[in-house]
């Protein structure tokens, strides 16, 4: 008898052509006439507009803050304005001898953000450790008070720093409470799911705008001065329980998709409820939903923007700030593109970092 | 049935049902099903679909509730208490149809988690019992795989895997060849034919009637919530006595 491996060889199979990269081209851009002058029209947009770009922002230019004058011969951008302008931007009204303490600080806190997002780190205790680290070394950096650090309020931090900051408190608070509310909604005891479900309903019915005014304004009167704490935390709050209750939803449509059988599966082994949730169900549910989960991260990092409106002076009112002086009043196009650049780059990663997650957590799973 | 009754006087009795009642709303699923398995006693339960006989496993290992009668599991009466429910259900082991194997976690780390969380045992521990049960199912080379890695048939294998790394007095069986191809049906089989030969008690939902004549002590009929008829395989399949029970036999047996 011959064995497999015999069979193997003596009839072995063809494989399939090789797909030059020629005929790949010719197949997908070019497989008839219409494809072909879609292709070239499309061709000769893409190629005018990034040549306007290049040109605009880097050919006909003008970089140096010395070199303003020229700005109004130029027919390119004047990033002078940038150049002189930019600790206002980065840092809005913190004290100018101690911007390297808010450059630290937005450093702390963009490594420990990374940080988290490494499977290494994915562990209860692991996170807590990182996150009170760069939390505390965030805190200690800008408010100061500490090692001869003199004391900066929160009043007067401001630009990235701010953006940042609010950003990573908001998905600090709001994750653990969107998670605790998902399961509260889920409870098979009628008074706490009405309960959790009325909370959440409650809270997605506002605009932020309003809750946000409630936490920053109305708040003091009613809270005992101890309870109140300052007004930038309060808004945070208001904003992380705003952010919760829609991130609950897409946690509980990611549960909701689990298979009942999972549970019963955890049941059936001995597993309590708190181990069926954490080790069965959460992790299912977070694959299940991570689009809709990553999209809410996107949305809430643009929308420290509106922080403004109860006076706090994050990265796009700093910018504003910025262009709102003297000659630099009419380049605020310029000031505006490298404020979009800065959100373009954090948000770019978070979706990337959402692909790779996507990516990652199908293993298995065909 | 007079050996039946002298092991439950001397106490070895894995399971006993007496009058037992469920609904579902208005439909009637369970009408005063009375059983008692002893212990190392292999039960096939057979049935139309609709019958009642899933449901009557699951309510062994609770995950149905009962309302009337009572149900006594390993001397554990099952009722509301939380711990009574958790204690019996790490004794009893449950093999589903859909295999439910978590996705999320390669074969290896399925049948270590509750053995880690539950049994309180060390990772090492647990990973050489689970080796021990995965080469017992003829599969230790697929360790490291996700399930979704796998055929039908090596995923119900892990699944009994996984129920036995509990060490379980007891396993139920809810109809584990219904959702796989034909010709991977008997290397399930065949693990449950060995399982049952080292003195295992099982009670098993399947249409396998190969594997009832030659496991089964016992063989059930179900019909409309009720046992209708049981008897030792021979019996049961040679001489049916119920008019219902001829009815399904020639049905299934047909082909």
């Amino acid at each position: 008898m011959r064995s497999k491996a015999d069979l193997m060889t003596t009839t072995a199979l063809p494989s399939p052509p090789p797909i030059s990269l020629a005929t790949k081209i010719r197949e997908g851009y070019f497989s008839g006439p219409v494809s072909a002058v879609v292709t070239i029209v499309c061709a000769i947009l893409f190629a005018y507009l990034a040549y306007v770009i290049v040109d605009w922002a880097f050919l006909s230019s003008i970089w140096s803050e010395a070199d303003e004058p020229l700005c109004k011969e130029a027919s390119g951008a004047c990033w002078s304005v940038i150049d002189a302008r930019h600790r206002i931007i980065f840092f809005g009204l913190f004290p100018y001898e101690e911007h390297w303490r808010s450059t630290l600080a937005c450093i702390v806190m963009v490594i420990t953000i990374v940080l988290s997002c490494v499977p290494w780190f994915w562990s209860a205790l692991r996170l807590s450790l990182l996150w009170i680290t760069g939390f505390g070394i965030f805190y200690l950096l800008m408010h100061g008070g500490l090692f001869g650090l003199s004391v900066i309020t929160p009043e007067r931090w401001g630009g990235l720093a701010l953006t940042i900051f609010i950003f990573a408190a908001v998905s600090l608070i709001g994750m653990p409470l969107s998670i605790l509310l998902a399961l509260g909604r889920r409870s098979k005891l009628p008074v706490i799911a009405k309960l959790f479900g009325l909370f959440i309903d409650f809270f997605r019915s506002l605009p932020l705008l309003t809750i946000l005014f409630t936490a920053a304004v109305i708040t003091p009167f009613v809270l005992p001065d101890i309870l109140q704490g300052d007004k930038l935390y309060r808004v945070i709050v208001g904003f992380a329980i705003f952010f919760a209750c829609y991130q609950a939803e897409n946690i509980r449509a990611g549960l909701q998709a689990v298979p009942p059988g999972q549970v019963e599966a955890g049941l059936t082994l001995g597993l309590n409820y708190w181990q069926r949730v954490t080790r069965i169900q959460l992790p299912q549910a977070f694959r299940n939903s991570l689009p809709a989960i990553v999209n809410q991260f996107v949305i809430t990092f643009k929308e420290t923007s509106i922080v403004t409106i109860v006076g706090f002076f994050e990265i796009l009112a700093s910018g504003a700030a910025a262009y709102g002086t003297g000659k630099w009043t009419v380049h605020y196009i310029e000031v505006y593109v490298f404020i979009g650049l800065i959100y373009f780059i954090f948000v770019f990663s978070l979706s990337r970092y959402g692909a790779y997650l996507e990516k990652k957590l199908r293993v298995g799973h065909g | 049935m007079a050996d039946q009754s002298e092991q439950v006087a001397t106490g070895q009795v894995a399971v006993t049902m007496a009058e037992v009642n469920k609904w579902f709303d208005d439909f009637h699923v369970l009408k005063n099903i009375n059983l008692t398995v002893a212990d190392g006693e292999k039960v096939v339960v057979c049935g139309p679909s609709g019958s009642g006989k899933s449901t009557l496993i699951r309510c062994i290992c609770k995950l149905e509730d009962h309302q009337r009668g009572s149900i006594n599991v390993l001397g554990t009466e099952l009722n509301d208490d939380v711990a009574n429910i958790d204690e019996i259900r790490r004794e009893v082991g449950m093999v589903f149809q859909q295999f439910n194997l978590f996705p999320h976690m390669t074969v290896l780390e399925n049948c270590t988690l509750a053995q880690t969380l539950v049994r309180r045992k060390t990772r090492k521990e647990a990973e050489s019992i689970a080796m021990g049960f995965l080469e017992k199912v003829r599969i230790p080379e697929q360790a490291s795989k996700y399930p979704g890695e796998l055929s039908g048939g090596q995923q119900q294998r892990v699944a009994i895997a996984r129920s036995l790394c509990m060490s379980p007095k007891i396993m139920l069986f809810d109809e584990p060849t219904s959702a796989l191809d034909p010709e991977m049906i008997s290397e399930v089989l065949d693990v449950m034919v060995s399982l049952a030969e080292e003195g295992m008690t099982m009670i098993c939902v399947t249409h396998e009637m190969g594997f009832a004549r030659r496991v089964a002590d016992r063989v059930i009929f179900m019909d409309e919530g009720e046992i209708v008829e049981q008897n030792e395989p021979h019996a049961f399949f040679e001489n049916p006595t119920n008019e219902r029970t001829r009815l399904f036999l020639s049905q299934i047996l047909q082909h």
